[in-house]
């Protein structure tokens, strides 16, 4: 009887807190400075794609800690962060973005390209601009009020793809690639490309039975043994992952057990391609991976690196123990995002951007993302400018490969040309 | 059903009445005034809350029908709604039918879809029929994402929804479609389980072997069942995707349909009312804790690093459920129906 009313009183307790959260939470920011510009950001730091979302997160509120904190925010307003986190769910998304529209955000950012792709038409809907982190095609091809940070998952294929044939490949004829994709858009972005410049490229790719159709995998694998053994047998000289770290890390190791790599190359798309991947592999056998990330890597010698090197050592030193490359991803979003306020207030004054309408949404879109130049994130990747009909903010990667297990870039940056991909007839079917 | 004191039914009409006393009336009046008003008092946000709480809601509806009134467990009720959702966009934005013909062809699709898999019902339950419809889950998404009609892995685009020349663009006038259409399931959903079909529903769940002899027959009640709740999803279904305005496989995830089941049983399996307060619960702890306890959380305790408190969101959600379960696993629906008998017999409860 004493254990059930103890129960009850728990029970009545949690209630009580859940239900005056949304009273308490309005009551907070008392205190804060009136003038405030509010960005919205969304990462999946809980769910199924966390190895990822969770350091990107650490690195979007942190950066804007080091802005507000040490920068006196962008043109002397405070940049007011409405940070939610989506755990990867497609549905929760939606609620959230249609919140930060509500919230009076400027903008919106995730990090995720799924994340983006479920909650897009929501924004485009209403002229709400946002920005993905990492992306693929279909979010803004064709362009509307959706940008992309980085080159997107199409880019990188076709990057691997050229350097490949230039750097690595000694056979004659076409090298054979197999593709293994996570079975949304991340992996769908790298067969896009494939598809459209196969041909152009001189690479033959092996497809899952029929053209268009690679082998696939979902983010929760537990074993890719029975599609790699069918990808042995049609014996490639490449395999490349487009997917996020534990998949990634999951077929290489799967791959290195059936004894196709060593003896193979293997290239990763940049979603997976992070020090999580390494750990989740392990040195040994991911040691001679190829990558493509966007971004430099810790310690590498460019002006962003010293104070984003000091916050993480701060605020999450776990991320920096793992070298973890996804926070430096997002710590140059949000220095984007700083950007675009800046420009935007310069151009057409606070006043405008406060109200947090749709005016205040063209304003960014059309004062602020569509006026950046040449805008250089620090040296974390490559400089950041919009071009009419090409949405990608920054269009550069560079190659890596894990040496030593650690990922050491092989290459300087190399530019990604736009893919008109709805020029295609199959796109989107 | 229990009546307040003092009532009495006369005749077949008033015994088969869901508004009975003018206590009755007076409070549906003023919960439809209040509901048809939200509009004026909420924000864009709570409205867009509210509208995935009436879609979710018929979808619960429907899967009431099937496991709660007919014991047909099934576990792949995201799957039925990614179903209507993906024939309402197929019809009207490649085929540029009419909203109308896409929700109806929705409902149509996805029922069909749900006797399908919902044949192994005559040889196995329980447990075992749950299986089938996992794979129901699995397979639906499989198709989808490799469709090519589908949009496949990059989804397809949705128009708003209109009816005539009214367009339903803003947050408050799908509100309006959603809230009618939701209302619209409930009074249907409330009504057939009181009609022939419904009791056999109940005497299928309850035990079909005696079910069949006193002359009901199984198959066709439980395809029936399968029928019925999936239609409900298919509607459901269907007015997301013109809601969201584009449609991905991963909008459907087996998360949501073990979300689905959880919402009908913390609500009160095989009662009309029971889904109504399971939806609400559930949806609302998922906005409360993502948007409320979150953030403010983080900005409480500024001494910790960001991001810290995101883990006890799916902790205290787990939590929140698990005791619920342990403390009144009829569920809210139960919790209700004593609340009414103690205030209909006040203050002369014993």
């Amino acid at each position: 009887m004493k254990t059930k009313r103890l129960v009850t009183i728990i029970v009545v307790c949690i209630a009580l807190i859940v239900a005056a959260l949304p009273l308490l939470s309005a009551c907070d920011g008392g205190g804060k400075e009136d003038k405030t510009l509010k960005v919205g950001i969304t990462t999946p730091t809980t769910g199924k794609a966390a190895e990822k979302g969770a350091p990107m997160g650490h690195g979007n509120l942190d950066c804007f800690e080091y802005i507000n904190n040490e920068l006196g925010g962008v043109e002397g307003y405070q940049v007011e962060v409405v940070w939610r986190d989506n755990g990867y769910d497609a549905s929760k998304v939606v609620t959230i973005v249609k919140n930060f529209m509500d919230e009076g955000c400027l903008m919106y950012t995730t990090s995720s390209s799924a994340m983006m792709t479920a909650s897009m038409e929501i924004a485009n809907r209403a002229g709400f601009p946002g920005m993905a982190a990492f992306s693929s095609p279909i979010i803004y091809r064709p362009p509307q009020h959706i940008y992309g940070q980085m080159p997107d998952y199409g880019d990188d294929f076709l990057a691997f793809a050229k350097y490949y044939l230039d750097k690595v490949w000694k056979g004659s004829g076409k090298p054979k690639f197999a593709i293994h994709a996570l079975n949304n858009s991340t992996g769908k972005g790298a067969i896009d490309a494939a598809l459209a410049y196969a041909d152009s490229l001189g690479i033959e790719i092996l497809w899952d039975g029929q053209p268009g159709k690679a082998f696939e995998h979902k983010a929760d694998s537990t074993s890719e043994m029975e599609s790699l053994t069918r990808i042995k047998a049609m014996n490639p000289d490449v395999l490349y992952i487009s997917s996020t770290p534990a998949p990634t890390a999951l077929i290489v190791k799967n791959a290195y057990e059936l004894g196709i790599y060593p003896g193979i190359t293997i290239g990763s798309g940049h979603a997976g391609f992070t020090s999580a991947f390494v750990d989740i592999a392990g040195a040994d056998i991911a040691e001679g991976v190829y990558g493509v990330f966007p971004t430099v890597s810790w310690g590498d010698d460019v002006p962003a690196m010293a104070k984003m090197t000091e916050y993480v050592q701060k605020n999450h030193p776990g991320d920096y123990e793992k070298r973890n490359m996804d926070y430096i991803t997002c710590w140059a979003q949000s220095l984007i995002v700083a950007e675009i306020l800046r420009v935007a207030v310069k151009n057409v004054g606070y006043d405008v951007l406060a109200k947090g309408d749709a005016a205040a949404w063209k304003a960014i879109e059309e004062q602020g993302i569509q006026k950046l130049k040449d805008y250089d994130v620090g040296g974390l990747h490559g400089p950041v400018s919009y071009t009419p009909g090409d949405n990608r903010l920054s269009k550069s990667v560079r190659v890596f490969q894990v040496q030593g297990g650690e990922i050491k870039p092989l290459t300087d940056w190399i530019d990604a040309p736009v893919v008109k991909y709805e020029e295609f007839d199959w796109f989107g079917k | 059903m229990s009546l307040p004191c003092g009532t009495r039914n006369y005749n077949y009409s008033e015994d088969m009445a869901i508004v009975r006393t003018k206590t009755h009336w007076v409070l549906l009046i003023g919960f439809l005034v209040i509901l048809f008003t939200t509009p004026l008092y909420l924000n864009n946000y709570w409205l867009g809350v509210f509208n995935l709480i009436g879609i979710t809601l018929i979808a619960a509806v429907g899967l009431n029908i099937l496991v709660g009134y007919c014991g047909q467990l099934s576990i792949g009720h995201a799957g039925f709604i990614a179903v209507g959702a993906y024939t309402a966009a197929i019809l009207t934005n490649r085929l540029e039918m009419p909203f109308l013909v896409g929700l109806i062809g929705a409902g149509v699709v996805s029922g069909l879809i749900g006797i399908i898999f919902g044949l192994p019902s005559v040889r196995v339950k329980g447990f075992y029929l749950a299986i089938t419809t996992i794979a129901a889950q699995f397979i639906i998404i499989w198709v989808i994402n490799h469709w090519g009609y589908t949009g496949g892995f990059l989804g397809i685009k949705v128009p708003y929804a209109s009816i005539g020349g009214l367009v339903f663009r803003s947050e408050s006038s799908q509100f309006y479609l959603i809230t009618i259409i939701a209302a619209l399931c409930i009074f249907f959903a409330k009504n057939l389980a009181r009609a022939k079909v419904g009791r056999a529903f109940i005497a299928i769940r309850d035990n079909d072997l005696a079910a069949e002899v006193m002359g009901i027959n199984p198959l066709y009640y439980k395809l029936l069942a399968f029928f019925i709740g999936c239609f409900f999803a298919g509607i459901a279904g269907a007015l997301l995707a013109h809601w969201i305005g584009f449609l991905n496989a991963e909008q459907f995830s087996f998360t949501e349909s073990i979300l689905y089941v959880g919402m009908i049983i913390i609500g009160g399996l095989g009662t009309s009312i029971g889904p109504i307060f399971g939806v609400i619960f559930i949806r609302i702890l998922q906005q409360v804790l993502t948007v409320n306890l979150v953030p403010f959380l983080e900005s409480s305790f500024t001494a910790f690093p960001s991001g810290f408190a995101t883990g006890v969101t799916p902790m205290l959600f787990g939590l929140v459920i698990v005791l619920f379960l342990i403390l009144e696993p009829r569920g809210l629906a139960h919790r209700w129906a004593l609340f009414k008998s103690a205030y209909r017999l006040w203050p002369f409860s014993y």
